[in-house]
């Protein structure tokens, strides 16, 4: 049996609520201990700016985790037209996404929240539409396959039929247009999600470095390289996770598997808070 | 009014230099057989087709490439700290990033094939020489176009990112697009001549890749002589328009309503983008028509 036929075993994805509510209970400590930590001067600011800070990055990484859901990726299969989908990982086409994002949040980051935020879900969306486009106009004109999806008989946006366009002894291929809007709507969570952990952070340096009294024309540029970094590291470990729950590919908001997408942002919540702390304490005040 | 117009050439620079780096690295990955069919490649000799086919892949082209251009980008921008120029710079560190590419080349192939000598599929070192510098030629071409595409965002558009951290968001992006881009063509069109043109290679063919030329076996050079038709120019288009885009909108438009101006060019572009898609769609849908099972011979 190839992997694409392999059927996940039990309840593999059901929603666990035990588990999901230690989760949720770590992540409420890390906001706890953050705003402990905030409280004694550990960290700059007082007790709320910490706080607020880890609030935004678990909001952040909430966001990453559910875009991740409908960024249709088929992986090897995609590859030889057996399964619909982008023909690379999870992961690494979510994080494409999401970076791409984040260098446009980044560069509008001094404009102002809104317009860094929604610069950055722009940048995802777009880098989405353009890979999504290539991948059909690859399908194409280079093999002459047309879009078709296993997972469902019609396409729930155009309604155009599915089954008869998929070849024998496949799962489907291409991107059905709900595939493709799927994409840019991953790409536009993704760069959202990411771009707010980023602002959240280099605000926080900012701050942290004034009130230690490291000023001049490299404390900017530290704290935006901090910044990035963390963002960029956090962006794999979410992008990574919501990878586990996918479990290999995943056609869009159509697909099945979507509906798994709470369990991923639960655990993004535990993950970003722990993550958020760590990227926190760099800068504390000992 | 200069600094816009200034910024646009760059942008144009940067967006033509990400096309030939999207171009040579699904080349390169596709001669290395790096991309998602690898996994075509390592199944072969295990369904019982040995094969003269390169297999490099660990971890991914993302992942390799992020490596490979964040190491090239570090390395610029230490000699640029030591007050190097900037040109010479940034062909060190691609040089230095090709060798390193080289180094996991060779290690990732040897590794790999020795791994399947169960089934019998030997490692040919001839294979392994000719085939690993042709690699690295692409390699640098990539990694050198995308450090210089990242050095002129850091400079002249004044990117807050440093120059290595803009080698990580970029050098993924390309592993990204060119693998998204690139890999269809090359794990179905290329892999599978065998199977029917113009439809889905079944799971059943899983492993039976095609492994003769026109003369004898088909190395992996072969691989990409076919692939630059195709896959290279549309991951090197993909990538471009990624750049150039990214670019364009930001520099023309943030100046207008205080950034709003370049977040709604950008949903109009991605609206734009949607509506192609939605075209090439129905066109294949129009043209190809249903599946039909192809006849069989008697």
């Amino acid at each position: 049996m190839s992997a694409i036929a392999a059927k996940p075993a039990g309840n593999a994805g059901a929603f666990q609520p035990v588990a999901s509510v230690i989760a949720i209970i770590l992540a409420i400590v890390f906001i706890g201990v953050a705003y402990l930590l905030g409280n004694m001067g550990i960290f700059s600011g007082g007790a709320m700016v910490p706080m607020m800070t880890l609030v935004g990055i678990i909001v952040g990484a909430a966001l990453i985790a559910f875009g991740v859901h409908f960024v249709p990726v088929g992986g090897a299969p995609a590859a030889m037209g057996q399964s619909p989908g982008i023909a690379t990982g999870v992961a690494m086409l979510a994080t494409g996404a999401g970076l791409a994002g984040l260098f446009g949040g980044a560069w509008a980051a001094s404009l102002g929240f809104g317009v860094a935020l929604a610069g950055g879900a722009i940048g995802g969306g777009l880098m989405m539409a353009v890979t999504c486009l290539m991948v059909n106009i690859s399908y194409v004109y280079g093999m002459g396959i047309p879009a078709a999806s296993g997972k469902v008989a019609k396409d729930p946006i155009t309604g155009d039929s599915q089954a008869e366009y998929k070849s024998q002894g496949t799962e489907g291929h291409g991107l059905p247009f709900i595939s493709y809007v799927g994409g840019v709507i991953g790409g536009l969570f993704g760069g959202l999600g990411g771009t707010l952990i980023y602002v959240q952070l280099l605000n926080f340096y900012n701050a942290s470095f004034a009130a230690v009294g490291i000023v001049g024309e490299d404390a900017p540029v530290l704290a935006v390289g901090l910044a990035g970094i963390f963002a960029i590291g956090m962006f794999l470990v979410i992008a990574v996770l919501s990878a586990y729950n996918i479990t290999g590919t995943i056609e869009g908001p159509h697909d099945p598997k979507f509906k798994r997408f709470p369990r991923a942002i639960v655990a993004a919540i535990c993950a970003s808070g722990i993550c958020g702390l760590v990227a926190m304490l760099v800068v504390a005040v000992l | 009014m200069q600094e816009i117009i200034i910024g646009i050439g760059v942008t144009a620079l940067a967006g033509a230099l990400a096309a030939v780096a999207g171009a040579a690295e699904d080349t390169e990955s596709n001669i290395g057989s790096q991309g998602d069919p690898n996994s075509q490649v390592q199944l072969a000799p295990q369904m019982g087709y040995t094969h003269r086919i390169y297999n490099k892949a660990i971890s991914g082209e993302p992942p390799a490439y992020t490596l490979w251009v964040t190491l090239a980008c570090g390395v610029a921008w230490a000699f640029i700290m030591m007050n190097v120029n900037a040109v010479l710079a940034i062909i060190f560190g691609a040089v230095l990033a090709t060798f390193v590419q080289g180094i996991y080349a060779t290690t990732a192939y040897l590794g790999r094939t020795a791994s399947l000598s169960k089934f019998g599929q030997p490692v040919f070192i001839d294979v392994l020489k000719s085939v690993t510098t042709v690699t690295m030629g692409h390699a640098f071409v990539a990694i050198f176009t995308t450090v210089t595409a990242c050095y002129l965002m850091s400079t002249v558009l004044h990117h807050p990112f440093a120059l290595p951290l803009l080698g990580v968001v970029w050098g993924l992006a390309l592993g990204a697009a060119g693998s998204a881009t690139g890999n269809p063509y090359y794990g179905k069109e290329r892999q599978y001549q065998n199977q029917k043109f113009g439809a889905g290679v079944p799971i059943s063919a899983s492993g039976n890749i095609v492994r003769y030329a026109e003369a004898g076996q088909r190395s992996s050079i072969d691989n990409g002589f076919f692939t630059a038709k195709l896959g290279g120019p549309a991951s090197g288009l993909c990538f471009g328009l990624i750049v150039f885009f990214e670019l364009w909108r930001t520099v023309l438009f943030e100046p207008i309503a205080n950034g709003w101006g370049a977040v709604v060019a950008g949903v109009v572009i991605i609206l734009i983008f949607m509506i192609i898609d939605r075209y090439v769609e129905v066109w294949a849908r129009k043209n190809y028509g249903p599946y039909t099972a192809a006849a069989t011979e008697a």
